[in-house]
């Protein structure tokens, strides 16, 4: 747990203070700029996965052509396609890895609202050992909890939050996830799609808003490049095979 | 019709996934920083050969010093909780208690996390009356919650002759009639930004003065609660109740500096350290004592800086956090750190640069509360919730007695 403190808890910690006292004593801002920084830092990922759902749109002709060509044998078509997204470089599941990878970012930041917002005494204390002594950090504490209608600590009364985050979360779904084929597979995939956005809505009506925050601005921004760097809506605006 | 890519990869796998992604969440919400407050960190009062103290699990308790027994106990309504993150729903926990009890006279007075003031009388409380007794003077206050979050009283009650003064979460200041518990006055929000009063007010002639967490320095009128003409701004907020000496204003900040502020001024008289800030807060308040105040700080230093300059007389590194405030008696200054470490200085003899402790006694207990001290011994509650006496004299531990209930 030392260590975890050490290399990431209060770096996220002292850096979310400091952009406070920066941004006018406003740690709702610090949480936006955070999430800016995140994802700048995370670019690299992002883009990457990014090419890889943009290489899967361009793929669409030859996808079509082994579907007429193998379509009565699932597992020749399976094989088939597995092998045309190894040779482009492609990996499907790769929408899933900026999510898990952005989790301990998730924790720190959890732990970073709490412990900044010191709710209760023992946290203002314990406050203390974890700041660094930059006078930037320390003449911005206490800090203060209201942002807009919110209180950063506390989960957001009135399901805005929980509307945004789980509405953004399953634009940004359905823009990077490409749709299956396999029927079985296509029904996963609804799921995926719905079960998601509708977890991270729930979610945010149980977390202090603080995080539902970042959750809903990072998935603006990830809207926001998807949309610039794969020249469109992506899979959102095509048609689902059922259909 | 179009045609879309496959990805072979099965609904249990996908499940799992998320799972296994939502998993730190959950185990990170049930972690203890969230919305419930622990048990408090009571100080202790001895009146009469009795020790008065509160306890991690809501109580207030009344132990006799010569005995070692308990004489009595009250519990305090326990608080619904509300949930946290995923974890735990709503839950009844005991009210915490941070405040050190008020004894005046026949009546304990104590606030609580719960946002009440309590009037205990000790001869109903050890007989087991129902609660409150107003033939015995006995009462109970709610604080309003006033559009903040929380009423919570976390900073110890003051009293005057004839009033309680109360510092709410909900960023006012109450005076309370001290006999019947009625609201004499009420002040305007004086932290609008936090709402939290923290620390304790203190009284000079008949003036209240107030810190606050957005830095400020208040002055009230101790018969209204208006705010006076004079008031005191800093850069950063002030982390410890204000002490009073000689027209001066003493108290730490969570700049890491200590502030002496003439009363009246608008610029610092000094802070200390005068370059370098210290290694963390000044968290409790100081003792002052012949132009000298003594001042322990969360970097584990304790400093003796000269009242009327700012300069440092000397200092002593105890190595551990520093939480609770000094207490002078008789000719010696007694320091405790967080890990239970009790330093006892002897102000008679002549102490340079690097202080060096006359004893040093262990009580092997984490403390944070407020202490008190009393013909040779120092009354501790530890973190543990046990109740540690020690014998400055014998420079050792006296006695100690558990202030946990056993089932």
């Amino acid at each position: 747990m030392e260590v975890w403190n050490l290399i990431i808890g209060n770096p996220v910690l002292n850096v979310l203070v400091a952009l406070s006292q920066i941004l006018s004593g406003e740690f709702g801002l610090a949480i936006i700029a955070l999430t800016v920084i995140v994802r700048l830092i995370s670019w690299p990922l992002t883009k990457r996965q990014l090419n890889s759902t943009k290489a899967m749109q361009e793929m669409q002709p030859k996808i079509q052509e082994l579907q007429k060509k193998y379509g009565k044998n699932q597992q020749k078509l399976q094989q088939e396609m597995m092998k045309l997204y190894k040779e482009a470089g492609v990996n499907p599941l790769g929408c899933l890895w900026p999510m898990l990878i952005q989790l301990p970012i998730w924790i720190a930041l959890y732990q970073a609202i709490m412990r900044a917002l010191a709710t209760t005494p023992e946290n203002l204390l314990d406050l203390a050992n974890r700041l660094y002594s930059w006078g930037i950090v320390n003449q911005a504490i206490p800090l203060n909890s209201k942002f807009l209608w919110l209180d950063l600590g506390q989960p957001d009364p009135y399901f805005i939050l929980a509307i945004i985050v789980g509405g953004t979360m399953w634009i940004q779904q359905k823009m990077t996830t490409a749709p299956a084929v396999d029927p079985r597979q296509q029904s996963t995939g609804r799921m995926m799609t719905v079960l998601m956005p509708l977890m991270f809505g729930f979610l945010t009506l149980m977390f202090p808003s603080g995080l539902a925050l970042y959750w809903a601005v990072s998935n603006i921004i990830g809207i926001i490049t998807q949309y610039f760097v794969t020249g469109g809506w992506g899979y959102l605006k095509l048609r689902s095979p059922s259909q | 019709m179009t045609q879309y890519p496959s990805y072979k990869m099965k609904q249990p796998k996908i499940l799992l996934l998320i799972v296994i992604a939502l998993l730190p969440l959950i185990l990170v919400s049930c972690a203890p920083w969230g919305t419930q407050s622990a048990g408090g960190w009571a100080g202790t009062a001895v009146h009469k050969g009795t020790i008065y103290v509160g306890t991690v699990d809501g109580r207030v308790v009344a132990i006799n010093s010569s005995t070692e027994n308990l004489e009595w106990s009250y519990s305090i309504a326990p608080v619904t909780a509300p949930s946290s993150g995923l974890s735990c729903g709503e839950t009844s926990v005991p009210t915490a208690i941070y405040g050190t009890p008020l004894v005046d006279r026949d009546i304990v007075y104590i606030g609580t996390y719960s946002g009440q003031v309590l009037a205990l009388n000790m001869l109903a409380r050890g007989q087991d009356l129902t609660f409150p007794q107003q033939r015995y003077g006995e009462w109970e206050w709610d604080c309003p919650i006033d559009n903040a979050k929380s009423n919570a009283i976390v900073a110890d009650l003051l009293v005057s002759a004839d009033s309680i003064y109360v510092c709410s979460s909900n960023g006012r200041v109450y005076s309370l009639d001290k006999e019947f518990g009625d609201l004499n006055w009420e002040s305007k929000v004086l932290d609008e930004r936090h709402r939290k009063l923290w620390t304790s007010p203190v009284i000079q002639g008949n003036t209240l003065y107030v810190s606050t967490y957005d830095g400020h320095i208040y002055a009230l009128s101790l018969e209204t609660g208006d705010l006076l003409d004079w008031s005191f701004e800093s850069e950063a907020g002030f982390s410890s109740s204000p002490v009073v000496y000689e027209d001066a204003i003493f108290l730490g900040s969570f700049d890491r500096y200590f502030y002496a502020v003439k009363i009246g001024s608008d610029v610092p008289m000094w802070k200390f350290p005068e370059e370098k800030q210290a290694g963390n807060w000044f968290w409790a308040p100081p003792v002052i004592n012949e132009g000298i105040v003594y001042a322990g700080c969360l970097d584990g230093i304790v400093y003796a800086i000269e009242a009327k300059t700012g300069e440092k007389i000397w200092e002593f590194d105890a190595g551990k956090t520093i939480v609770s405030s000094p207490v002078l008696i008789d000719n010696l200054l007694i320091v405790i750190d967080e890990s239970g470490n009790v330093y006892v200085f002897d102000l008679g003899t002549e102490l340079v640069r690097e202080a060096v402790p006359l004893k040093t006694i262990s009580i092997d207990a984490a403390v944070r509360s407020s202490f008190c001290a009393q013909e040779g011994l120092v009354y501790i509650r530890g973190e543990d919730n046990w109740i540690y006496v020690v014998d400055i004299d014998k420079g050792e531990l006296g006695w100690k007695v558990t202030l946990t209930i056993e089932e």
